[in-house]
């Protein structure tokens, strides 16, 4: 529940004002005449309004090498990005005077404005949920662009520490361990069982000590700790691979929207 | 300061031979009895010291020490003559220097101005006397403005501020060609605990230069009197405590007040079987004002963490000192009523005393700007980094990697220490922290890549990276480290973090630190 606790309430209170006034003033010029979006003084104050908002979410990536301004941080961009685009969804519809469009470039600038809203908000929630998820649960934390290098990393090691072991836990590395070291094993089960069935995969390593002489346990813990540090490394790698991949669900649409929306203002004023 | 140029790394190892890492030029123990200094010493003593005493040798105008920087070893002549240099002068009273002083345009700036000034001085250890003599900590001489003052055989600098870790108070140059007799911390401990005419020797020269300073940095003695801290020079103790060792103990009879001269002291108390930790105290910090008050045993234990130094007062002395100075006994209930909280704070919350304890153990209280990053809301987007290199012409000066302790992560990355050990023996001066700031900054033009810094660093958060330099015209490694974005108001990594989740802590203010570093929900 508290990752549904926005991280700046203010903002939050904000916009639903914003959005509030919005929709007030929209009713309120509607209820004086019917509303023809980009005819009425209204409806055209509200397009311009999400196409600026769209445009200013657009920009969101230049936040950096504007050194934050104008907000001064990017955690204040970011706060902006996130109401500021789900206030140009409201401002689409009110542009639309709450209608569905009538052509297919309408109807595209629709869905695609309520793709990159959806989708903006799922990455809102993926990005409160997988951290948490992440430091709760797991003790590794790596970069992810280095997690493949740490797995061969594990494995040169688990290789190293078999080396001149009896034959039964040698069969049993080859056989059981030594394929699941072999580089990243990506998977979305994570998202429900963060720990990947660990007991269960650790399970084998508790059987094999029973076969193994007292000199030769210890290096089977030792084999357990790799194995279980590199059941971590496939979590955080699956994991932060899909706060990567949600980015492919926003950006593209996103963009393709602000590509349609400056097509319909051209063309608006063209024929206007 | 001085001016910084490049140097030829071959001329490290005369004129910065503590730079090394293992110095060639030790000193036998035959030539260690030789010097007066050592020469009563028993040989098992000498034995002891002797991996840490070498001989160094100056050209004329050679700089041994640079006043403001930091260093390790206290330095006895043993031939030639050394010159002591105030870079920045204190500004002498009277009615020429008020016509020399920048204009002011207000009461409040003035005092502010006079302020920072003063500040600057206790800061490296100077006092300015009656007269407008100076007096300079870790120099056995006053410097006045109108005198030019030398060092010849014999004398012994700098065992001050390589003790207490306090910056050097002045500049100090070979007049002509110099040798000296580097004796580096340890062996200054080791002769502190061992040879009582050294350690009588050091204690007088700090009772006479640089007591009342630091006494008067700690405010609660700052409005005493001269008359008063003279008095107070002659009777109080000065005592050292190995890393570990146990100053005080819970429960036992308190007969003492302290003062923290150097190091870390941890305070704890029992609760149960644990021993919680409640607080640490730094340099100019004091304890024992508690048990004294209350007339109760000692209702905390105090433990060194690392070599510490305290000034000790006895209760009688003490109690005298608040006779003296009524406004001193409510100052001090304030105090005692705040640490007695913060001991039912811990008891009641355990988990503030786990940061406490962690932060003792992994040495982060030694930092002034510690980067954390709070894992529950990183998205490992890494724009910390990206800002971080964005803001160090494409070098970032950290990388998303540390250690973690409950839902923090702790980067590799500078903590900005209270005192930077990385500054010592820098052999060009490359490594500076300006008096009364934050950030220990490296210049690229002056660095010559010796490693000396990264090698110092503790906790290897100095990394070396390869650069092609435009004055030595050569590729070296080039020390890199986070300089809190030097020119910026907050630095990259913070300011760029799209979810809030970089903070800087200062582990300095203690208190804090429970509302900075909430518990893991």
């Amino acid at each position: 529940m508290k990752r549904l606790v926005p991280k700046k309430p203010v903002w939050l209170a904000a916009s639903a004002a914003v959005g509030l006034f919005a929709l007030g003033i929209a009713f309120w010029m509607r209820s004086g005449n019917p509303w023809n979006p980009g005819r009425v003084a209204g409806g055209l104050l509200f397009g311009v309004a999400a196409a600026l908002l769209v445009l200013s979410s657009i920009l969101h990536p230049l936040r950096r090498p504007l050194l934050g301004f104008p907000f001064g941080t990017a955690q204040r961009w970011t706060q902006f990005h996130i109401y500021g685009g789900c206030l140009s969804f409201l401002f689409v519809l009110i542009h639309e005077g709450f209608r569905l469009p009538s052509g297919t470039v309408g109807w595209l600038l629709l869905i695609l404005s309520a793709w990159a809203t959806l989708s903006g908000l799922l990455g809102v929630w993926l990005q409160k949920w997988i951290p948490a998820l992440m430091a709760g649960n797991l003790r590794v934390e790596a970069i992810f662009e280095r997690i493949p290098e740490l797995i061969a990393k594990l494995q040169a090691e688990a290789n190293a520490l078999v080396e001149g072991s009896s034959e039964v836990l040698d069969r049993f590395y080859r056989d059981d361990v030594e394929p699941a070291l072999a580089g990243v094993q990506v998977s979305w089960d994570y998202l429900v069982d963060i720990s990947g069935g660990r007991e269960r995969r650790l399970a084998p390593f508790g059987r094999m000590a029973a076969f193994l002489t007292p000199e030769e346990k210890p290096r089977l813990e030792d084999l357990k700790a790799l194995f279980a540090e590199k059941l971590e490394l496939d979590a955080q790698y699956s994991l932060q691979r899909v706060l990567r991949l949600w980015i492919l669900l926003h950006v593209p649409p996103s963009v393709l929207l602000f590509g349609l929306m400056l097509y319909h203002i051209t063309v608006n004023l063209y024929y206007r | 300061m001085e001016p910084r140029e490049a140097t030829d790394p071959g001329n490290l190892s005369r004129a910065f031979p503590h730079s090394l890492e293992q110095p060639e030029n030790l000193l036998t123990i035959e030539e260690l009895k030789e010097l007066p200094i050592f020469a009563e010493l028993a040989d098992t003593l000498l034995k002891k010291i002797q991996p840490h005493v070498l001989v160094a040798e100056y050209r004329p105008n050679d700089v041994i020490l640079r006043e403001g920087e930091y260093s390790d070893a206290a330095y006895y002549v043993a031939r030639g003559v050394v010159e002591i240099l105030l870079a920045q002068l204190p500004a002498p009273s009277g009615p020429e220097t008020a016509r020399r002083e920048p204009v002011v345009t207000s009461v409040a700036h003035v005092a502010e101005h006079l302020l920072a000034k003063s500040e600057r001085e206790r800061a490296i250890g100077r006092a300015v006397a009656e007269g407008g003599t100076i007096i300079l900590s870790d120099m056995p001489s006053e410097f006045r403005r109108d005198r030019q003052i030398l060092l010849e055989k014999g004398e012994l600098f700098g065992e001050i501020s390589a003790l207490s870790r306090y910056p050097v108070s002045a500049t100090v140059r070979a007049r002509t060609e110099v040798v000296t007799v580097l004796i580096r911390t340890p062996a200054l401990r080791i002769l502190q605990r061992s040879a009582p005419k050294f350690k009588e020797f050091v204690d007088r020269r700090y009772r006479e230069r640089a007591l009342a300073t630091h006494l008067r940095n700690v405010g609660l003695f700052a409005a005493c009197d001269d008359k008063f801290m003279r008095n107070l020079r002659e009777r109080v103790e000065l005592v050292s405590f190995e890393p570990g060792q146990l100053i005080v103990e819970e429960g036992s009879p308190a007969a003492a007040f302290f003062l923290v001269r150097g190091g870390y002291v941890k305070v704890s108390a029992k609760s149960g079987a644990a021993d919680l930790a409640l607080t640490y105290l730094r340099k100019g910090d004091y304890f024992g004002e508690a048990a004294i008050l209350l007339e109760e045993p000692w209702p905390f234990s105090f433990t060194a963490i690392d070599s510490v130094e305290v000034v000790k007062l006895t209760r009688a002395d003490f109690q005298e000192l608040l006779t003296a100075s009524p406004h001193l006994r409510e100052d001090l209930w304030k105090v005692t009523v705040e640490r007695l909280k913060q001991r039912g704070s811990a008891i009641r919350h355990p988990v503030e005393s786990e940061y406490l304890q962690m932060a003792m153990e992994t040495g982060l209280i030694h930092g002034e700007s510690v980067l954390m990053i709070d894992l529950n809301t990183c998205t490992r987007c890494d724009d910390c980094v990206r800002a971080c290199a964005d803001t160090h012409g494409g070098i970032p000066r950290f990388i998303r990697e540390g250690f973690k302790f409950n839902n923090w992560l702790i980067p590799t990355s500078c903590y900005q220490c209270t005192d930077p050990v990385c500054m010592i023996g820098c052999p060009t001066g490359a490594i500076t922290r300006p008096i009364g700031t934050t950030e220990v900054s490296i210049d690229p033009l002056t660095c010559i890549g010796c490693g000396n810094c990264s090698r110092r660093c503790p906790w290897g958060n100095i990394i070396n990276v390869p650069y092609s330099h435009p004055v030595l015209k050569k590729e070296i490694q080039l020390a890199t480290k986070c300089d809190l974005s030097l020119g910026r108001e907050v630095p990259a990594c913070v300011q760029m973090c799209p979810h809030g989740s970089a903070i800087r802590v200062s582990f300095r203010d203690v208190g804090l630190l429970p509302r900075l570093l909430p518990a893991v929900d």
